[in-house]
């Protein structure tokens, strides 16, 4: 049975529709991430598990229980917010401890279970102090005590780490995903944040103005984008795409010829009316440049290199079309100069130019 | 500037005239407001201080002198000034309590959304704009059972066996001017306590109720620890505010029946400008004053020991 189930779901606020009949089956102990745009309401969503925005439509199921007209005290759900939302007039111990005395839990047990989290994240030395005491990260880390110290049916996290400074954020980020091995809970955890995203995710909800575009584990979606949007937002760098048409078969297989000229002898299998418009993409560390280009590689001029440390990103152009390829290691080349580039064909995205569906 | 500074420190003694002007320009830029306050505040503050201590009754043309703590003495064994303290605590304390638990409730109202919302905030303000004077006379009216409708609603609800003006009833007399002055001063409490009210985060309630909290606890948990600071700076300015109002009082009962509703300040007020004796008024004045002093430093010393703490 699955922890929480989401059964088309709508959302309106007055006329404007946000959530457009959203299913989603969460299992026990899967860390669930959503990622999309801004507006795209992932928060919007977050916030009707919790209780806290009203269903306009379809039903959501916690733990076999239809809870849509159930206040968030019956939830049992454990809520971490980006702004934290600590109570500033009690100290870190009473923020973690709220929810215990709430529910009449014997003094020494909560005494134990403050201990426990606040050890956990390293919060002993400063369970006596108040919110305003407390560094950024610290106040992150509280607002996590505050969802551990009881057993909630799921964690619910709303952009968790989006406050914090680049360093703090991957320490937090590793630190998320330790805790959930440790406590095994149904997490569902809102971000924009691809590497977030791709690192703490058993699976990917990826969703674009109220609807969900796909959901997958982390390979899946870097690999198989089901439609052209989750392609392009997925990855970092970018996806490059091309506009493309297929031309007269060739022994079986389609052929494709974009706009300035490349051809493509196509992915086998696939079968395609001539003259079928689509889009191809491929994604930036899959380009081959100089060298590793190798025979009947294109010319390209190089527009700009962006060296990440790792490697660079290196913007080069066919006719006149800007792109992206990675380039792994130190690259030699420079703006103006000449390059060599190659798209292999085992690489290739393959998207209907109109609907932008998958193809291949 | 730096160089006209430098051409006085070069030249110190050429021009004497432009140094004392340079010293005494701020002295003459505040020169007009010292004078405002001092001669319509300063002055008449101490020379009312003095009449405290000399016998000045405005019939008598013989008074005037000096009569030392004789005024004070005469109050230490003034009846009625005890009577109207023991008025001022109860009229001071019944109206600041029911201004605000009124004033707080609205506030809560008002802070949650609902059509209209805006047209309800701006008639809730309204009783302020009234002068106090009006108010009192329009509730005096609305007691009385010959023009007004009050006593008549009581009746027919059982609370009174016929229709009387309990401005009129000594043991009722003082809840007349309560009630107007906790209509008057309701939008005080309730414009400071909707102000503190939206300055809380939404997302702490959202954090409280997920936690198990429901409506009262979240009350109880969040947000009056959340206006504790702006409540007890209301009520003190109210207090003291509130027991030296003597407006209501002496347009609906003049202190009656039979000093029933005399406070200290309708006391001094009858004393100076009905009696016409001035250096016991002020003699009174001084003794309000130090007691308002004094619950004003009480409080302020709490205020401080409570924001040590928290
Ligand atoms: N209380 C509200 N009233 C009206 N519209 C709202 C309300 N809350 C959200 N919306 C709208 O719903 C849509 C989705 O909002 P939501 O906060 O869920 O986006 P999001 O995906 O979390 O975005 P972000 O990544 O910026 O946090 C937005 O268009 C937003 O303007
Ligand atoms: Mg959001």
């Amino acid at each position: 049975m699955a922890a929480i189930d989401i059964r088309a779901v709508d959302k309106s606020f007055q006329k404007l529709k946000v959530l457009h009949s959203v299913d989603l089956s969460i299992d026990k102990g899967e860390f669930i991430v959503l990622v999309g745009p801004s507006g795209c309401g992932k928060s919007t969503l977050l916030r009707m598990i919790a209780g806290l925005e009203e269903v306009t439509g379809g039903e959501i199921v916690i733990g076999g229980k239809r809870v849509n007209d159930l206040p968030p005290k019956e939830r049992n759900l454990a809520m971490v917010f980006q702004s934290y939302a600590l109570y500033p007039h009690m100290t870190v111990a009473g923020n973690m401890s709220y929810s215990l005395r709430l529910r009449k839990i014997a003094k020494e047990k909560i005494a134990t279970a403050v201990a426990g989290a606040a050890d956990i994240l390293g919060l002993a030395p400063l369970v006596e102090r108040r919110p305003r005491q407390l560094s950024g990260g610290q106040r992150q880390r509280v607002a996590m005590g505050r969802a551990i110290v009881r057993e909630p049916q799921a964690f619910l996290w709303d952009e968790p780490l989006s406050n914090l400074d680049a360093r703090l954020r991957e320490q937090m980020r590793a630190e998320i995903k330790k805790l959930h091995r440790r406590l095994g809970a149904t997490s569902i955890y809102v971000t924009h944040d691809q590497i977030e995203a791709m690192t703490l995710a058993d699976r990917i909800v990826a969703m674009e103005a109220g609807t969900i575009q796909q959901i997958g584990s982390p390979e899946d979606l870097y690999e198989r984008p089901a439609n052209r949007f989750v392609a392009g937002f997925i990855g970092s760098p970018a996806m490059n795409f091309l506009d493309a048409q297929a031309a007269p078969a060739n022994a079986g297989h389609a052929r494709l010829v974009t706009e300035d000229g490349l051809t493509f002898e196509a992915i086998p299998g696939l079968e395609l009316p001539s003259s079928r418009q689509l889009t191809i993409g491929i994604r930036p560390e899959h380009v081959l440049l100089g060298e590793a280009a190798g025979e009947g590689a294109k010319e390209a001029t190089v527009d700009l290199v962006e060296p990440t440390g790792m490697g660079a990103i290196v913007h080069f152009r066919f006719a006149d079309i800007s792109h992206q390829a990675y380039h792994l290691g130190r690259a030699s080349w420079r703006a103006g100069d000449s390059v060599k580039v190659a798209l292999p064909t085992e690489r290739l995205h393959l998207f209907d130019a109109t609907d932008g569906r998958r193809l291949n | 500037m730096t160089a006209s500074a430098s051409l006085e420190q070069a030249q110190p003694d050429r021009r004497p005239l432009k140094r004392l002007g340079l010293r005494v320009e701020p002295y003459l830029y505040s020169a007009p407001a010292v004078i405002i306050v001092a001669t319509v505040m300063l002055v008449p503050l101490v020379i009312g201080m003095t009449y405290a201590f000399r016998d000045i009754r405005l019939l008598n043309p013989f008074s005037g002198g000096f009569v030392g703590l004789d005024n004070f003495r005469r109050l230490a064994a003034d009846g009625d000034f005890y009577l109207a303290l023991k008025n001022t605590v109860f009229w001071t304390a019944a109206s600041v309590f029911f201004q605000f638990t009124l004033g707080l409730i609205l506030a809560l109202l008002l802070n949650r959304p609902f059509a209209g919302r805006g047209i309800a905030q701006a008639l809730v303000f309204l009783p302020w704009a009234v002068p106090s004077f009006l108010s009192g006379l329009d509730w005096a009216w609305l007691f009385n059972p010959v023009v007004g409708p009050i006593p008549h609603w009581l009746t027919a609800l059982g609370v009174m066996s016929q229709p009387e003006n309990i401005l009129s009833d000594p043991d009722l007399a003082m809840w007349g001017p309560i009630v107007a002055n906790v209509w008057w001063g309701i939008p005080f409490f309730a414009i400071t306590m909707l102000a503190a009210l939206q300055s809380i985060p939404a997302d702490i309630y959202e954090a409280a109720s997920i936690d198990g909290a429901g409506p009262f606890e979240r009350f109880r948990a969040i947000t009056l620890p959340f206006l504790a600071p702006t409540i007890a700076i209301a009520v003190l300015l109210r207090t003291v505010w509130i027991a030296n109002f003597a407006d209501l009082i002496v347009v609906m009962t003049n202190g009656g029946p039979a000093d029933r509703t005399q406070i200290v300040a309708s006391y001094i007020f009858t004393t100076a400008f009905r009696r016409l004796d001035f250096g016991y008024a002020s003699a009174i004045a001084m003794v309000l004053l130090v007691l308002l002093m004094i619950y004003s430093l009480l409080i302020v010393i709490l205020r401080q020991t409570l924001l040590a703490r928290a």
